[in-house]
């Protein structure tokens, strides 16, 4: 068998990723989704979280508050999760004790769909 | 589901340049809720393409782990910032895979090109047979794969990384010269060096 040979075979058995045995870590799941909104706010308002709700998206505690707090538009289209405790725990803690239902930062470390 | 390097990307990219019809809709749903903003479209984004991205970059940076992070979320930012250039050819993950594996060979490139020592003296080419070696039909594919990555984590990085980029990304000597801009001939050598090193150790182990 020459070289090039036995690479290509060594490739063939060896190359087969299964992502459900690699998950990526909570933490990294945690800053990426922190880096994606905080991109989207810096280009403009994000989508309000009424609207966001209109949309048959759940929305957290803190975040449904906002919607009923006598706040104004400005304050439901701005990055809540920016100042929020459970974003700290998620991106620096592998099992995060955040357990609030439609937080995403608690379902990527509890590995169930947002 | 398995994906393996290029052609297996390209494999991928094939069948799926026409997605079944309810999973374009998903991926075009998501990839618009996402334009107009929808945090939670982000979040979406996140949990349903982290695994697979994590998994082809760590096994394409081995012995480097310490780098998946950082180049899974620059895959994510990159990503984000094409969105809208996104057009369902393929599918959102075949697409995000096609960014990850521009990432990875960012990586090699600047590995390969920030080494000195690819000379062009010394006439080391292929001096190693592997005529004798075999694969051992006996391991199974798990144990082959744990086999072959410690073996790449114990090689040189400018080994590891020339081996992952010709054999695991498929790419010829000839492409790697033009990318890292060094000679092919010095290409050659590096990928000689690296393949009786590895020999070795496969022996060895």
């Amino acid at each position: 068998m020459d070289s090039d040979r036995f690479f290509t075979k060594l490739v063939e058995e060896t190359d087969v990723i299964e992502s459900e045995s690699q998950e990526a870590p909570a933490r990294l799941k945690s800053r990426i989704y922190s880096a994606l909104v905080t991109h989207l706010a810096e280009a403009g308002p994000l989508l309000s979280l009424t609207a966001t709700k209109k949309a048959g998206r759940s929305l957290c505690v803190f975040e449904a508050a906002l919607t009923h707090a006598p706040v104004g538009e400005r304050a439901r289209v701005m990055n809540a999760c920016s100042v929020c405790h459970a974003r700290v725990l998620a991106e620096h803690l592998e099992s995060a004790p955040i357990f609030w239902p439609h937080c995403p930062y608690a379902q990527f470390h509890r590995g169930k769909s947002v | 589901m398995a994906l393996g390097g290029r052609e297996s990307l390209e494999t991928e990219v094939v069948a799926t340049r026409d997605p079944p019809r309810v999973r374009r809709d998903q991926d075009r749903e998501l990839v618009d809720a996402i334009l107009r903003k929808d945090r939670k479209a982000a979040a979406e984004f996140v949990q349903v393409h982290s695994d697979s991205l994590y998994a082809y970059v760590r096994s394409r940076l081995a012995p480097r782990s310490d780098l998946v992070d950082d180049i899974v979320q620059d895959v994510f930012v990159a990503g984000l910032g094409g969105l809208s250039r996104f057009e369902g050819q393929s599918s959102l993950r075949t697409w995000l895979l096609g960014i990850a594996r521009h990432k990875v060979e960012d990586y090699y490139r600047a590995r390969l090109r920030r080494l000195d020592s690819l000379s062009e003296a010394g006439n080391d080419l292929e001096t190693v047979s592997f005529a004798n070696l075999e694969l051992d039909a006996s391991l199974d594919r798990a144990k082959l794969k744990e086999r072959t990555h410690r073996i790449l984590t114990e090689l040189p990085e400018q080994y590891s990384v020339v081996l992952l980029w010709r054999y695991w990304e498929r790419r010829s000597a000839k492409e790697m010269a033009k990318q890292t801009g060094k000679t092919e001939k010095a290409i050659e050598r590096l990928l000689a060096r690296a393949r009786t090193r590895f020999k070795q150790l496969w022996e060895a182990s």
